[in-house]
């Protein structure tokens, strides 16, 4: 029980990870990306050839070093950015609402089948496997107590990207990206360079997306082009809007909520017999009719986001520059979480 | 008087339509400009191209002495030259006080290193400052006590009361108004022409396109009258009454503004 609990946890916090980075290009800048989980897919590569050692025949793959686990997942977020400031650059030039979208799923169903396909560079449909308890060794873990381990090493990966994206979330920065959701034209009007902020957005959140993939990666220790099928995008989605777009503790609680409570829940049906399928089928069903009874009774989420709130002036004293200071700089600064 | 906005030979065409065919207009600094003309003049293009929205076939556009056709809107922005757009463009997401709160670009403090960081001492001195100033803008538009709700929410002319606070909190050298006095009753047009005169008070020259002659005539130094895409007249509103070509074009009968008061 413990065991499953861990892997749960482990899992959720992961796809936290990755819920918090599309957030920010859904969220905050209003992208409906279909290709996020093209940058999630390439951190986990770049992770595994990084660090299982060479090709051994008849599998093939590009590298096949073995740099020590955080090196290998710094590479592979960098490598994940890339992609996508080439993805973004092309598709955030003058695209937007559903023709972006069907570029990015466009983008992302080619790297699928080349991934798939090009077998020379990570072993096609085979996948790449081989990364068992990254750091385990040198930290002395066993394989009994290495599954905690790995669950500390998510969720303090994950706060770390709580902290930052909350930073960012309530900055000037963050409150520009979402007038570019609200409204592009008048932002422009107003000084602000949309493509430029966009792919900033975009790539950041790819950054993120390509973390998540690395420590999924180390968490499934093998990957391939199955375990990303762009549809898995779509549950990130449901999970960012039941948690409250544009809001990272909504995403957290969405991710609990969609990913961690509906996919486990649903893992404890009845089998039917002759029917193996029903139970995967069903949780999509589900999944489904939740994120249709949310966009219609609730499309806000449950957290929503989060408004700059301005207290009355004449509750902080008539000398507002001076008591103002402390509480008015502060609700600016921290508007948006 | 110097030309703040010089606008030489500009042309704009689309497919086989000619939207602007040279138009040339100044708009002196300290003025009010008013833009008319009937429907399909090619005023919204004019505005368009000046601004950056759409890039011209020909001509100048000159702004502070500088040539800025072909830049990009923020660009031109950044320079000094905001325009506003025919319905309101709040953003709709945010609150009324986030609105203002942007409309001043702060280009330094966007940055996303910088806002990784966290604002400076100075900076946060700066904010605090900022947001007196976005309270006394709503406070003089009668929009203080929604600033903590969602600009979505706002009635029309509230609407069009945000945008000209945006405008105040942005403090452009100029600003092109387009057609702001759309669905705005005319005990709150009162007030806006109240506001477009405190925007020259407080250093903003403006330029505005309005189909209500009236409020033209009131608060106007300067007219521009365009006709199927060409000026085809410039000068001060009484001149322009006796004008020919303009009556014929545009004006007919007209009414004063003192008919419209009564």
């Amino acid at each position: 029980m413990i065991d499953y609990l861990v892997s749960v946890l482990t899992e959720g916090s992961i796809f936290a990870i990755m819920a918090l980075g599309l957030n920010i290009i859904w969220g905050w800048s209003g992208d409906f990306d279909l290709a996020f989980y093209g940058y999630v897919a390439l951190g986990a590569y770049m992770t595994l050839v990084l660090t299982i050692g060479p090709a051994t025949s008849p599998t093939t793959y590009i590298l096949g070093l073995t740099l020590p686990f955080p090196l290998a997942v710094a590479i592979a977020v960098v490598c994940s950015m890339l992609l996508a400031l080439v993805v973004g650059a092309i598709a955030l030039r003058h695209l937007r609402g559903i023709y972006f979208s069907i570029v990015t799923l466009g983008a992302v169903y080619v790297l699928y089948v080349f991934a798939g396909q090009f077998v020379p560079l990570f072993n096609g449909y085979n996948g790449l496997s081989g990364l068992f308890d990254p750091m385990g060794d040198v930290l002395g873990l066993d394989f009994s107590a290495y599954p905690f381990f790995y669950l500390g090493l998510c969720v303090a990966v994950l706060c770390v990207v709580l902290v930052l994206v909350t930073r960012l979330s309530g900055s000037r920065f963050g409150l520009a990206l979402r007038s570019l959701r609200e409204d592009e034209r008048a932002a422009a009007a107003f000084g602000r360079n949309i493509y430029a902020m966009k792919l900033k957005a975009y790539v950041i959140g790819a950054g993120i997306g390509g973390l998540g993939g690395a420590l999924f990666a180390g968490y499934l220790s093998a990957f391939n082009p199955s375990a990303w099928s762009p549809v898995e995008t779509i549950v990130l989605y449901a999970a960012i809007l039941v948690g409250g777009r544009g809001s990272n503790r909504g995403v957290i609680l969405g991710v609990a909520v969609m990913v961690m409570g509906l996919q486990e829940a649903t893992r404890y049906l009845p089998e039917i017999a002759n029917q193996p399928s029903f139970a995967p089928a069903f949780r999509l069903i589900l999944t489904g009719i939740v994120l249709v009874l949310f966009i219609r009774f609730r499309p806000q989420g449950l957290l929503p986001e989060h408004r700059m709130r301005d207290k009355d002036p004449a509750d902080t004293g008539g000398t507002s520059v001076a008591t103002g200071s402390a509480v008015a700089g502060a609700t600016l600064d921290t508007g948006a979480a | 008087m110097t030309a703040l906005l010089e606008v030489q030979d500009l042309h704009k065409h689309f497919g086989g339509v000619q939207a602007v065919t040279a138009c040339s207009f100044t708009a002196a600094e300290g003025q009010i400009t008013g833009l008319i003309g009937p429907n399909g003049a090619g005023k919204s293009t004019a505005i368009d191209l000046i601004s950056g929205f759409k890039v011209p076939d020909t001509g100048t556009v000159r702004f502070e002495g500088k040539e800025v056709q072909g830049k990009t809107p923020h660009v031109i922005s950044r320079m000094g030259l905001i325009r506003t757009f025919q319905s309101p463009r709040e953003w709709p997401g945010l609150s009324v006080l986030e609105n203002l709160i942007l409309a001043h670009f702060e280009p330094r403090r966007e940055r996303f290193w910088r806002s990784l960081a966290g604002p400076s001492r100075l900076e946060r001195e700066r904010a605090n400052d900022k947001l007196i100033r976005a309270r006394d803008i709503l406070d003089e538009f009668g929009l203080f006590h929604l600033r903590n709700e969602r600009a979505g929410i706002l009635s029309g002319g509230q609407k069009r009361l945000l945008e000209f606070a945006r405008i105040r909190m942005a403090e452009p050298r100029l600003v092109i108004l387009d057609e702001p006095m759309g669905g705005v009753n005319p005990v709150l047009g009162e007030r806006m022409a109240t506001a477009v005169l405190g925007f020259v008070a407080a250093g903003t020259s403006v330029v505005i396109v309005e189909h209500n002659l009236p409020f033209i005539e009131r608060v106007t130094d300067q007219v521009v009258v365009m006709a199927e895409g060409r000026v085809i007249a410039e000068g001060p509103f009484d001149q322009l009454r006796g004008n020919p070509a303009v009556v014929d074009a545009y004006l007919g009968e007209m009414p004063t503004y003192d008919d419209a008061e009564s």
